[in-house]
């Protein structure tokens, strides 16, 4: 799928094919057994293959490729009546204990839920929760969209996914977020913490803009781009990092914060705002007991501090939402509800917990009975009055589908939201289902909400609150698309205050852990030397912490920059 | 059997002259028939009588072109009879002759509204259905006067010149839902609005024109009844002469 959202589409290009999932397969060569990959091109379904003696080769596997599809999605029904595991699929996870990459059966049970079921050489079976949805996660990959390639590769293909990392020219699909963690202090000590802080480094400036340099070269364009770590506002640089990452080839910066500068230091919060940065704000639950559980302390003075500062100076801003089992799922209403009321708070975003990293890696969890995707969706569909529902949600194409689901709310002329899908057919308007967090005002996006408006008007008996829709979108077209021209961030700022999203991204950890995912990752970690790191392959393989502390590296990993005893940075600078 | 057999058209202004010879013509090729009027019922009665013994379904409604409201209820309910409106013929419309200097501000608004403003009208009272339908002709009935340089009233001039510009922004708009949209601008007639032109102009009109003669309804109604057919399948925002080779 064209990122358009993220940059015109001449400059980068799509895929050649859809890429749809992974297939145990072998080498036509040589016969040896290898994970394939298997693509829609064209009418073609084709399975390609990377043999690490013989090299690339593909075999089409139907040349009918909607019944390919078609006939995949009903290998997802379990039979009626049927006793024991229904097996849905297979691919590549990690051994929880060891974190090898092992071959895993997915397979949906009595209780419709998707478990992987592995069995290591060296550490014996192992089961995991995947989904608590098997029709959603069924369903997803009919979501499927053909990826967008960088204008440069980071790496080359050598010996595959994911030991070539990163990104390399097999990779699914391009940065659609960079992430770029620019310290490793941190104020807090998270026990769902994902990353491994060392306490080691802050990023010099200029090594900082070397990043940007490298992104802006394989991207040409980003829509955004997050600050993050460690706690970013430590970093004693960090309104020069700012102002570094503010280019023109780059939409919007992000600052991902605990808020707890923010809200004491009303001074740095106004000189955030004066940056025109945005603040994506931590913020999993309202009462001391959930902080505690998740951040290690109560944060409920500092929490409200820091969201009365963003309130007061009107700073856009994301609530980012660690969603965990046991902890804090019945406060998903509550931050909804926040999200709803405040015109400043433009996107929300549920994160699913994932059980790695220094804290995460050792955080108390079970396998089998963690949120994943649809019990979010539920929570908040239970807990909301009905302002959001189950079917409001749709899975995020421009992701592997099963990484990201969204809703986009239009923000009706009395300040009401209404999720787009109640009067929309999500599949048929791809253009919505993208990675953005806004609605961008790029040409793409005026034909689709014209399309979308003449939808409405000529199905409005049909449609709940057609008029005040059809208000809302007459709005949106004409602040979005004025009779003059908007510079891109300009667009962006307009287009942001026509219509709220809730993005709900699942990180994966050892158990989860799913290779096909990772192929198709588009939330990017770049590095000092060059690599543009998928999140969850990073995590999982070269931070060193997937299962918290002294985790033992994969024997290809890389750690990310540090500075060891000598005080020399370990990887080399990319120039 | 006919080029529109199993379709349904909605004629505005068709109780006479160029409407009526249009409403006729497509009833002559299988569609089922509505059109509004304003006045003559007399003229309308007579009208349906001609759609009808076509052997075809007719509907008259006594309804201006301006009248929002009531043209969004005769449309549903000829949806509602016949299950949608395939065609839209654009044809109300009056004409007066008057020069500039002496014409109020009362006459332009009387020409431009019921020329420009009804079509706007019309077209979105039945878009709604074509869009849902993904499929649609339109066909709004312009005039050469519109097109070139002719010695026509500046309101009417003007008005013509609008619904081919509201011919080609439409065609663009809405193209993508299967709904061409199209402008059929014929020369001076022998009946309808050219009825009132003076014997100057119609005679100065005939030694220009290469056919000598002035056009007949019939003639371009069997026209419009072509373009808004299936056999007419490509032609998107155009606007067709039809005058004598002028």
């Amino acid at each position: 799928m064209d990122c358009q959202s993220c940059a015109p589409p001449e400059l980068r290009k799509d895929k050649p094919h859809t890429f749809l999932l992974h297939e145990p397969t072998t080498c036509g060569t040589c016969g040896v057994g290898l994970e394939g990959r298997v693509v829609l091109r064209g009418a073609d379904a084709v399975m390609l293959k990377l043999c690490t003696t013989c090299g690339p080769s593909e075999a089409v596997l139907s040349t009918d490729a909607e019944g390919y599809l078609a006939a995949f999605l009903a290998r997802g029904e379990r039979p009626a009546g049927a006793t024991g595991d229904h097996l849905f699929k297979h691919t590549t996870s990690t051994c929880p204990k060891c974190l090898t990459l092992v071959p895993a059966e997915v397979v949906i049970r009595a209780d419709s839920r998707v478990y992987f079921r592995k069995d290591c050489a060296t550490c014996g079976p192992s089961e995991a929760l995947v989904s608590e949805d098997a029709a959603y996660y069924v369903r997803a990959y009919a979501f499927a969209r053909a990826g967008t390639e960088p204008l440069k590769f980071a790496a080359e293909v050598e010996h595959g996914c994911p030991t070539d990392c990163g990104t390399c020219n097999d990779h699914e699909q391009h940065t659609c977020l960079p992430i770029i963690e620019v310290t490793d202090h941190c104020n807090l000590e998270c026990p769902i913490c994902i990353v491994n802080n060392q306490y080691s480094n802050h990023i010099e400036v200029a090594t900082f803009g070397s990043i940007i340099d490298t992104l802006i070269r394989n991207e040409g364009q980003c829509e955004s781009v997050a600050l993050s770590g460690g706690e970013p506002t430590s970093h004693p640089k960090i309104l020069e990092l700012i102002a570094a990452a503010q280019r023109p080839e780059i939409g919007r910066v992000v600052v991902i914060t605990n808020g707890l500068r923010l809200g004491k230091d009303r001074d740095f919060a106004r000189a955030l705002k004066a940056s025109g940065c945005y603040v994506g704000l931590q913020l999993d639950g309202f009462t001391a007991d959930t902080h505690e559980k998740i951040r290690g302390r109560d944060l409920v003075a500092e929490k409200d501090a820091a969201l009365a500062a963003l309130k007061e100076l009107d700073i856009p801003t994301q609530l980012i939402f660690v969603a965990t089992r046991g902890v804090n799922e019945h406060q998903i209403g509550q931050v909804v509800e926040l999200f709803l009321r405040e015109d400043h708070i433009l996107s929300l975003n549920f994160q699913p917990a994932a059980f790695t990293g220094l804290g995460g890696g050792a955080f108390a969890h079970d396998p089998m009975d963690r949120l994943t995707i649809p019990g979010v969706i539920k929570a908040i569909a239970a807990q909301t009055n009905g302002a959001l529902r189950y079917e409001d949600f749709f899975p995020l194409p421009c992701s592997h589908p099963q990484c990201v689901s969204l809703t986009y709310l239009l923000r009706l002329d009395d300040g009401r939201h209404l999720p787009f899908a109640r009067f929309v057919d999500f599949k048929r308007y791809g253009t919505l289902l993208r990675s953005s967090a806004t609605l961008p005002a790029t040409a793409e996006m005026e034909s689709t909400l014209q399309d979308l408006m003449y939808d409405v008007f000529s199905q409005q008996d049909d449609i709940p609150e057609a008029p005040a829709v059809l208000a809302a979108l007459k709005r949106a077209l004409g602040v979005m698309f004025p009779e003059r021209q908007l510079s891109p961030q300009q667009a962006i700022t307009i287009g942001e205050r026509q219509a709220k999203s809730i993005f709900l991204h699942h990180y994966m950890d050892r158990h989860d852990f799913d290779l096909e995912r990772l192929r198709k990752c588009c939330h990017h970690y770049p590095q000092i030397d060059g690599r543009i790191m998928p999140a969850c392959g990073f995590n999982m393989f070269h931070r060193g912490a997937a299962k918290g502390k002294d985790t033992q590296l994969a024997p290809w990993g890389r750690k990310p920059w540090t500075t060891g005893g000598d005080g020399q940075i370990r990887l080399s600078v990319v120039t | 059997m006919g080029l529109l057999a199993g379709r349904t058209a909605l004629v505005t202004g068709g109780s006479r002259g160029l409407g009526r010879a249009i409403c006729v013509a497509l009833a002559r090729e299988g569609a089922a028939v509505a059109f509004n009027y304003s006045k003559d019922e007399e003229a309308a009665a007579e009208t349906l009588r001609g759609i009808e013994a076509c052997g075809v379904r007719g509907w008259s409604f006594k309804v201006s072109v301006l009248d929002r409201v009531g043209m969004q209820a005769l449309v549903k309910q000829v949806e509602k009879d016949a299950g949608k409106i395939d065609i839209l013929v654009n044809n109300a419309g009056i004409g007066q002759v008057v020069p500039l200097a002496l014409m109020e501000e009362e006459d332009w608004d009387r020409v431009m509204d019921t020329n420009v403003k009804g079509a706007f009208i019309a077209t979105k009272a039945v878009l709604r259905g074509m869009v849902r339908e993904k499929r649609g002709r339109i066909l709004n009935i312009g005039s050469l006067a519109g097109v070139k340089m002719m010695q026509a009233p500046v309101h009417y001039s003007a008005a013509k010149a609008a619904l081919k510009g509201f011919t080609e922004a439409l065609a663009k708009e809405i193209g993508r839902y299967g709904i061409t949209v199209n402008c059929l601008a014929p020369g001076v007639l022998d009946e309808g609005v050219s009825g009132n032109l003076p014997a100057a102009r119609r005679d100065e009109y005939l030694r220009h024109c290469a056919l000598g003669r002035l056009g007949t309804c019939e003639e371009v109604a069997d026209f419009a009844a072509m373009l808004v057919s299936d056999r007419n399948s490509f032609m998107n925002g155009a606007t067709v002469v039809l005058d004598g080779g002028v």
